[in-house]
């Protein structure tokens, strides 16, 4: 059996300026500065200070802990012979939709704000998509580009 | 095929309408707008309590209130000016403006941005609630301490202080909160191209003020918790007799009280050379020297603390290095004056309201930090220290340095907010009567305090009269001229002539590249900085 070809494939993910190696830098930057001012209060009486020192380290991991978790966080549409198939990506769950290229529509919702929402859909099932990563201008892009390749061609 | 999306959490979809938009928006626009309306109204309460107090000084002797009362409005006064209305107009700008310079769609944590807003009103009621229920018979009024809590003073007075404890910490969480979201915003949500080094610098601003929180909020928030487990939970933190030493609260207070001013003050100077250079229309100069300088600043202001209490008693080294280590932060801040005003060298000036905020701004501001370098030098801080030399010298960098600088914000970015010009010649009469007015309260008190006028006192020496009725005319002439900006701001934002997407001639940056007003979701076109 032939490796089927990907005919099309667009994925969609969010943009980190920071590199995960960077971004613990700057969490270990941060930590030991607030906990080294903390413990010197500390060993200077004011012990109070250092648990609050540390909760607050605790709160900025966390922050930066839920960006890097979402980092890596993505959508995808990839068109394979008569098969296309939807992927998403949210932290540690992962989905996957698969319809027929020929029988899915794509359609767009208007949104009270005027923006759009991209749907795919067939046999009574719909999927959004790029609903977190992209932003109006690239859905209505895609919703074009997809309908020119799902559906009855023409 | 790949998208490298603007959107990082868009959960604007359904963004709701009317009163519950307010309370669960999670847009940065929204909350950014919310910040500067709550500065705004605190600055009205804060400056009508120091007007009351300013007409008690009007004459010698006591006229209009009990001098209890008169120490809660003086600290009740700079507690709402500094917590809730100063740092909420700069948090106010850095929502609205930080999304939009780095490109991004939004603050990287919107819901946290949310939480961190909400916090704000029940704080200003804790700090307020107590004046009113002393009227019911409750308590004795509110914190009469000054904004310093000093402890044994403190540890002694009545449940106006538990109130401003309470109100301390829930602020305090909610700048954390704010700060958070700054740095991550700040290291994630930057534009492709946008290097650190390409940010403008009132990014930089805010990641420093964003760090200097960081580092002292836990320091303040321990030191209000080990007060009132004084008060009432039987420790001995801050009582001598307990073998306690109440010195220890006044160096856990000054470690965050002194990078306090500089996390006013940081987002004011990373604007600023951007409307000094939007009215010049030149560019900015010494970039990077600003940068550099701005962190000499923040890191300096983390070891100088001890100069704000020299004459309580200190070994002399200790005298000789927080003398040095604070004259020292002139030289950073030497540069930064020396960067503002090469930029306006030899520029193509025009005198908007901006504009001319931002000069009378430089000039006074340079008188604050020169008054400061005075109360530095620790043989005059022996005479000037607890005088009217240091009130007149913190407002000239509080109200200059702080305020008049947001000011100018305002009236820069303001068109930019609401698609609306304001009126240039209200203004002008806003800017006019501001500076004069400014002066003529607070040059008095340097003169009061030369003389040795001691500030916290609402009674004073016959030879102190004619100043003090100068500086109390010349303060509600001050307060009146706020108005002119309320309404000026308020017809702004009702209506008024359309503003241009760029707004100024010589206006450079990402956010000017957007509509007036900003449409509710930023940059529906990816920018990438080269």
């Amino acid at each position: 059996m032939a490796t089927p070809v990907t005919d099309y494939k667009v994925v969609v993910r969010p943009h980190c300026a920071l590199s995960p190696r960077a971004m613990m830098l700057v969490v270990v930057c941060i930590a030991t500065f607030s906990l080294l001012i903390g413990i010197g209060f500390s060993v200077a009486g004011a012990w109070l200070v250092l648990p609050f020192a540390g909760l607050e380290v605790l709160a900025i991991a966390y922050a930066f802990h839920y960006i890097h978790c979402h980092s890596g966080d993505f959508e995808s549409i990839t068109i394979e012979g008569d098969r296309l198939s939807i992927e998403k990506h949210d932290y540690k769950h992962d989905s996957r939709f698969v319809f027929n290229r020929y029988w899915a529509q794509v359609f767009l919702r208007a949104l009270p704000c005027g923006d759009h929402s991209l749907f795919l859909r067939s046999h009574g099932r719909e999927v959004e998509f790029g609903r977190h990563f992209m932003n109006n201008n690239q859905r209505l892009q895609l919703a074009e580009q997809l309908k020119k390749r799902v559906g009855v061609i023409t | 095929m790949s998208y490298s999306a603007t959107a990082h959490h868009d959960e604007h979809h359904d963004h709701p309408t009317g009163i519950m938009r307010w309370f669960t928006t999670t847009n940065h626009k929204d909350i950014g707008t919310m910040y500067l309306i709550f500065s705004l109204i605190m600055f009205m309460v804060g400056g009508f309590m120091i007007l009351a107090v300013r007409a008690e000084l009007f004459q010698p002797g006591m006229q209009l209130m009990q001098p209890e009362f008169y120490n809660q409005l003086i600290g009740v006064h700079a507690l709402i000016m500094i917590f809730a209305a100063l740092m909420p107009a700069a948090t106010g700008f850095a929502n609205w403006m930080l999304p939009l310079q780095l490109g991004a769609p939004d603050m990287a944590l919107p819901r946290l941005n949310n939480w961190g807003f909400w916090l704000l009103p029940p704080a200003a009621i804790l700090l307020t609630l107590p004046f009113a229920l002393a009227l019911i018979g409750i308590g004795d009024g509110a914190i009469a301490t000054g904004w310093t809590f000093y402890a044994p003073l403190s540890t002694q007075g009545g449940i106006g202080v538990d109130f401003a404890i309470f109100a301390v910490h829930i602020l305090g969480i909610s700048s954390v909160m704010g700060s958070i979201n700054v740095i991550v915003t700040i290291f994630n949500m930057r534009a492709p191209g946008m290097t650190l080094m390409k940010m403008p610098i009132f990014a930089w601003g805010w990641l420093i003020t964003a760090f200097l929180l960081i580092a002292t909020i836990p320091v303040l928030a321990g030191a209000v918790t080990m007060l009132l487990t004084d008060r009432h939970f039987g420790t001995h933190f801050f009582s001598a007799a307990g073998g306690g030493d109440p010195i220890l609260f006044q160096h856990l207070f000054w470690f965050f009280g002194h990078p306090e001013v500089y996390i006013v003050l940081l987002p004011v100077w990373g604007f600023m050379p951007q409307i000094l250079q939007t009215f010049s229309r030149k560019p900015m100069y010494g970039y990077k020297a600003q940068v550099y300088s701005l962190w000499a600043i923040g890191v300096l202001s983390l070891v100088v603390w001890a100069h704000h209490f020299f004459t309580v008693g200190m070994p002399i080294p200790a005298l000789v290095y927080f003398m040095f280590s604070t004259m020292a932060i002139s030289l950073p801040l030497a540069v930064l004056f020396f960067c503002w005003i090469a930029t306006i060298w030899r520029g193509s000036m025009t005198f908007e309201t901006p504009m001319l905020f931002a000069i009378g701004w430089i000039i006074l501001f340079g008188i604050g930090g020169l008054t400061g370098l005075v109360l530095a030098d620790v043989a005059a801080d022996a005479q000037y220290h607890h005088t009217y030399f240091v009130v007149a010298h913190f407002h000239y960098t509080l109200f200059a340095g702080g305020i008049m600088g947001i000011m100018a914000g305002v009236y820069y970015w303001l068109p930019k907010m609401t698609g609306h010009m304001y009126s240039e010649t209200l203004g002008k009469w806003h800017f006019w009567l501001t500076a004069i007015s400014f002066n003529l309260t607070f040059i008095p008190q340097f003169f009061l305090g030369l003389a040795g006028m001691p500030r916290r006192i609402p009674d004073y020496a016959l030879q102190f009269a004619d100043f003090n009725a100068v500086s109390t005319v010349a303060a509600f002439v001050l307060g009146l001229a706020q108005l002119i900006f309320i309404y000026n701001v308020v017809q702004c934002a009702r209506g008024g002539k359309k503003a241009t997407d760029r707004v100024w001639e010589g206006a450079e940056g990402l956010e000017w590249t957007l509509p007036s007003p900003p449409p509710y979701h930023s940059f529906t076109v990816q920018p990438v900085i080269k």
